[in-house]
């Protein structure tokens, strides 16, 4: 008990990594600005909104004009009124409601219909999101993909596919007004248009374990010229260094820093700094002690084991606690050219 | 109802001091191996007192946490672990057996005239079911503590490396002393109600334990099975909840919600009948609508079985399933606004007795029709989309759940106070305390309402940064409501200490449970009572009674 | 329990082998307590059979899911232990009856006759369900031995079902039948072994004389339950048996 209330002495990292900046709220200021077309989103629940506050001090009111008017002034003081029912009073407070909420069902009903017929214009633009913990693995149309970040063409119906590799969690772009639970095993798919160019918040909505309020993603709505450049694909100089670190960073940033930091503090997996110190002009491993195929060992940190360690993270687990439990998915679908980004971002580390 | 002479003017005068069921025994086996109903109820009152604390301080420890968005104490997992112990401690150990158990237990027989509930050997079972539980569960942290949340969604709970057969087996228990409780009230209200006591008679208090216990018994079974279920997958991979085996997590959803959705009306409807009570007690006027009262109690109970999939509308179920969850969801909305009406109604034009129970009353009535309308907001389909998983589901829940089943059960908790232990609390002290609560609670959680919307997904340990100042607001709001907390538990402790007599009919009661002395005999009633008028008719009421404290 | 001067009923005993009977403190008059009880137990078998209902759902769930599963699983059971197993239930339902009849008209002899045939009939029953459990631990089907051995995550197999005969290895989650035939039937398993203690503990209160004409309920609400468990296997063996 006392355990369980005390901090870890691991300094928790738990932030999200890029977050968007705050969505401009509607005039009302209740919800998000809306940046998609399902208007009537808004629409009923302003409706709604209205119903419950015209109600609500309807209540209020009668409740503090009786408190106000019918105290009871003496120990003995009788009721005003005696009554016990009034058939038609009771009727017409039954009738109303039914009919206010049998529009609100209809108006709902109808929106969901919306939102749960795809369009063909969206089907024709299908990407793939795959949720695992914790991150967002993004698959456009023509194939490519990208981590953590997506990128959509502002005005043209789109349509994800879900995909989850562990457990449930679910897809909920606020602004957009769309959420849907990811199930393994079941097929699940939205649809939606964005309205409007920016950035924005793509969230977690259901509970998938330790990290659930990092597993968050940047929903960047462009132009369809700004997309063409394939933005989540720049352009890697392989012979600039300074181009391979920067990517390295960025990389980190979009997959990495779930788990990972660069400050020397433990999170889920241990921290990239120190791996190498800088001796002149060289980078030197340090001696790390590793379990492989159950035998413990000790290894010098090199270039061959960072590509191992992404490829096939359990090859060679770090024999420290709580490294040596945790599990690291496989980041396989990394090239060549990205990992070598990382490597030059690690060695960076040691630079200052 | 009532007689026509108060059964407390029948008193047999008894040398010295008459005994009741609080001294008739003395020792700790008179206690533990009871059969009273009263001690019985005494004992679950303060077990889910205490639980009602572990679990508010396990919320403080959740809001402090949510000062800073990057979280203040903890690291995620300890987070996780510690929301999951808030949901599951309240949920399970505080809100559903803690009217029936405490008040329901100490009352129902007084109000329907028995001596005892029906099957006391079953009662004091299902106490015990409950403190195995509990004690379950507390042990379920000591060995890691469980980070599922309370709804245990497969298949992360069947993933996670964590004490989650303990706490399963902790429920089981739990659903068993539900169940049991339930059975025994439902027997308890057709086999042993007083001469004349008809059906629209008996108090609205009764009639929603009863509409109560049908749900206990009919749906507590599900949760029980589920669990099990569970439990195995875990033990030896069953494969029906674990995708990786062919399972689907939806049939665990399914399995869960169709025991708690009704669950949430096993909580409610027994706050509806304490609210019936007190409204119409402390404005000392009959209850407006009694029978639509009673019928919507139990057309809640039949309809709450068949609206649990609008816990499910992300989960992609069909179009069919979705339209009659919905339309059906609004349904169950009109029973409840037509009690709401009905108290209000009451209210109106009576005789408004400002005290203590009547401020938590009158608190009910405000937070449950904002709990009850935002409820209406979520169950339409379009916009439950973008609220589903937010904390505006939060705040909504939390304005039933603790606003409205925590307020009446203090409510309820305040009304039966002197007829329990013949004492009365500090009435300033209390007023504060209520004020306090009332204002600390709409601090909680009104900014919740306004992030959810905005966008602000539950069960996060960390948060972007625009939420930061709401999270900042309700964090004090919640410290607020806990020092209100804290103050009522100090003045009613104080009252059992400072023993300041409470008067025979402290509030000008009229139905069978004012008409017993206070603290009442082991046995209820020195005479069996006989039941000769309407319920909640105060011209029956022999105001010389009130003013004569306990002896 | 202090009486504050209230006598409790008593119901005589019909003869000098019986013990007369008092009627619990609260209640008024024995119709009373009678009522009650009974109401109550029909309560509680109503959990039970919602508790069942949870696993006949998830039967009919995975079998409209995987039929050909269910379908090839179905042929692996032996219909005729199952029909053995039915027919040593129903045999004993009745032999239950007849001592919850034989209770009523005080015949202590012939309801302690009765009530141990039940006895045995649970015990048969069990008898044949574990050659049933043991032939399907020898064919891979449900290794007992294995069957807390977690799941293999490398492997991606169930340590408890291997196949040795391959008899499951053109349908998809073979293991599903079995893991509901085995949980279905070790809960209702339990119920068996659970009623066969009651009806132990009924025939003790037999031989002492407790229950008679004036006073049976308990022999009646113990009969109750033992044909609740009949009737729950009723259900099983179609489902799991014959199906295919």
């Amino acid at each position: 008990m006392i355990a369980l209330l005390t901090q870890d002495p691991q300094a928790p990292v738990n932030y999200v990594a890029n977050p968007a900046p705050a969505p401009v709220l509607d005039k009302w200021g209740q919800l998000p600005e809306l940046a998609s077309t399902f208007d009537h989103v808004d629409g009923l629940f302003y409706f709604t909104y209205i119903v419950c506050i015209f109600f609500f001090f309807l209540i209020l009111g009668v409740l503090l004009f009786s408190v106000v008017k019918y105290r009871r002034k003496t120990w003995d003081q009788p009721a005003a009124s005696n009554v016990t029912h009034n058939t038609p009073l009771e009727v017409v407070w039954t009738v109303i409601p039914l009919i206010i909420v049998m529009v609100m069902f209809a108006w709902g009903f109808k929106g969901c219909l919306d939102m749960t017929t795809v369009p063909h214009e969206a089907s024709r633009n299908t990407y793939v999101a795959t949720a695992k913990q914790w991150a967002w693995d993004f698959k456009y149309p023509n194939g490519s993909t990208s981590t953590n970040e997506v990128w959509l063409v502002v005005g043209k119906p789109v349509q994800f596919y879900l995909e989850s590799t562990d457990v449930l969690h679910a897809f909920f772009l606020p602004s957009m007004r769309v959420k849907r639970d990811i199930i393994p095993g079941r097929f699940q798919s939205v649809w939606f248009t964005p309205t409007i160019t920016g950035e924005f918040h793509l969230f977690c909505a259901e509970y998938c374990g330790k990290d659930h309020s990092r597993m968050y993603a940047q929903a960047h709505v462009v132009t369809q010229a700004e997309f063409d450049k394939e933005p989540w694909n720049p352009p890697i100089d392989e012979t600039n260094l300074q181009s391979l670190i920067e990517n390295g960073k960025r990389i980190f940033g979009q997959q990495c820093v779930t788990c990972h930091t660069v400050n020397g503090t433990g999170s889920v997996g241990p921290t990239w700094k120190g791996l190498f110190t800088k001796q002149g002009d060289q980078y030197v491993g340090r001696q790390r002690e590793v379990i492989e195929g159950g035998q413990k060992k000790t290894i010098t940190v090199d270039d061959a084991y960072i590509i191992e360690s992404i490829k096939q993270p359990d090859q060679k687990k770090v024999a420290e606690s709580p490294y040596d439990r945790n599990t690291m998915s496989s980041f396989a679908n990394l090239d060549d050219k990205r990992i070598k980004c990382l490597i030059a971002y690690i060695k960076s580390l040691a630079d200052n | 109802m009532t007689t026509n002479v108060p059964v407390i003017d029948a008193h047999p005068t008894v040398p010295g001091l008459p005994k009741n069921y609080l001294n008739c025994s003395r020792g700790f086996m008179s206690w533990a191996g009871t059969l009273d109903h009263k001690r019985i109820g005494i004992m679950y009152l303060i077990g889910t007192l205490l639980t009602f604390l572990a679990g508010g301080v396990f919320a403080l420890l959740v809001r402090l946490h949510l000062w800073e968005p990057h979280g203040m104490l903890f690291t995620n997992e300890k987070y996780n672990q510690i929301f999951t112990l808030h949901g599951a401690f309240m949920v399970f150990l505080f809100v559903i057996p803690a009217i029936p158990g405490a008040l329901g237990n100490m009352v129902l027989p007084l109000m329907l005239g028995a001596k005892d509930v029906a099957l006391p050997r079953l009662n004091l079972l299902s106490f015990y079911l409950w403190l195995s539980g509990a004690v379950l569960a507390t042990l379920a942290i000591v060995l890691g503590g469980f980070d599922t949340g309370w709804t245990f969604y497969a298949p992360y709970s069947l993933y996670t490396n964590q004490a989650v057969v303990t706490i399963g087996l902790a429920i089981f228990l739990l659903g068993f002393s539900s169940i049991f409780t339930g059975l025994n009230f439902i027997v308890t209200t057709h086999k042993l109600r007083a001469a004349g006591l008809t059906w629209f008679r008996m108090p609205l208090f009764v009639w929603a334990i009863y509409a109560t216990a049908i749900l206990q018994v009919l749906a507590t079974p599900v949760l029980g099975i589920t669990v099990l279920l569970v439990a195995f997958e875990r033990l030896y991979h069953i494969g029906i909840f674990d995708p990786r085996l062919g399972g689907d997590p939806v049939l665990f959803e399914h399995f869960f919600w169709f025991y708690s959705h009704p669950a949430v009306y096993i909580m409610v409807l027994p706050a509806f009948g304490i609210i019936s009570e007190t409204v119409s007690v402390h404005s000392r006027k009959p209850l407006f609508g009694y029978k639509l009262i009673a019928f919507s109690s139990l057309a809640i109970a039949i309809i709450s079985f068949l609206v649990w999939g609008h816990h499910m509308f992300t989960s992609g179920q069909s179009t069919y399933a979705m339209f009659a969850f919905s339309f059906l969801t609004f349904f169950v909305a009109i029973p409840t606004a037509i009690k709401e009406f009905s108290w209000v109604a009451t209210i109106w034009k009576g005789s408004i007795a400002l005290n203590s129970p009547m401020l938590y009353t009158l608190a009910f009535l405000i937070i449950f029709a904002i709990g009850g309308l935002t409820g209406v907001i979520l169950g339409a389909l379009n916009v439950d989309l973008h609220l589903h998983d937010t904390y505006f589901v939060v705040a909504h829940f939390h304005y039933v759940m603790m606003g409205s089943i925590a307020l009446a059960f203090f409510a309820g908790l305040h009304h039966w106070w002197p007829k329990m232990f013949g004492v009365i609390y500090d009435e300033t002290l209390a007023k504060i305390a209520c004020g306090i609560i009332f204002v600390g609670f709409n601090i909680t959680f009104v900014p919740q309402f306004i992030m959810g919307s905005q966008g602000m997904p539950r069960r996060y340990a960390t948060y972007v940064d625009e939420f930061h100042g709401y999270h900042q607001v309700s964090t004090i709001g919640a410290m607020i409501l806990g020092s209100g907390v804290a103050l009522m538990v100090y003045y009613l402790v104080a009252s059992l200490l400072q023993r300041k007599p409470a008067m025979e009919n402290q509030w000008g009661g009229v139905t069978l449970d004012w008409q017993t002395p206070t603290p009442p005999p082991l046995e209820n009633f020195y005479a069996p009572p006989k039941v000769t008028h309407e319920v909640y008719d105060y011209s029956t009421l022999d105001l010389k009674t009130l003013q004569r404290p306990v002896s | 329990m202090s009486h504050d001067g209230h006598h409790s009923v008593v119901i005589p005993a019909p003869g000098p082998e019986f013990v007369p009977h008092t009627v619990a403190h609260h209640f008024d008059t024995p119709v009373q307590e009678f009522q009650s009880l009974k109401l109550g137990f029909w309560l509680f078998l109503a959990t039970e059979i919602l508790l069942f209902g949870g696993l006949f759902a998830a039967y009919f769930y995975y079998h409209d899911l995987y039929p050909e599963t269910f379908r090839e699983g179905g042929r692996l059971l032996s219909w005729k232990l199952g029909a053995l197993n039915t027919s040593v239930l129903l045999a004993s339902s009745w032999t239950m009856a007849m001592g919850v009849r034989s209770a009523q008209t005080s015949q202590k002899k012939k309801t302690l006759i009765f009530c141990g045939l039940t006895v045995l009939g649970a015990a048969a029953f069990m008898v044949v369900k574990f050659f049933e459990y043991k032939s399907k631990h020898d064919h891979g089907l449900v290794i007992f031995t294995e069957l807390f051995s977690g799941y293999d995550e490398a492997a991606k197999q169930l340590p408890w079902f291997k196949d040795y005969d391959g008899a499951m290895a053109n349908v998809p989650h073979g293991h599903m039948f079995f893991a509901i035939y085995l949980t279905m039937t070790a809960i209702h398993g339990i119920h068996v072994l659970i009623g066969a203690g009651l009806i132990l503990w009924i025939m003790k209160g037999t031989a002492k004389g407790r229950f008679h004409a004036g006073y049976y309920l308990p022999v009646d609400l113990v009969g109750l339950y033992w044909h609740l468990v009949d009737l729950i296997w009723i259900f099983l063996f179609p489902l799991l048996y014959l199906v295919p």
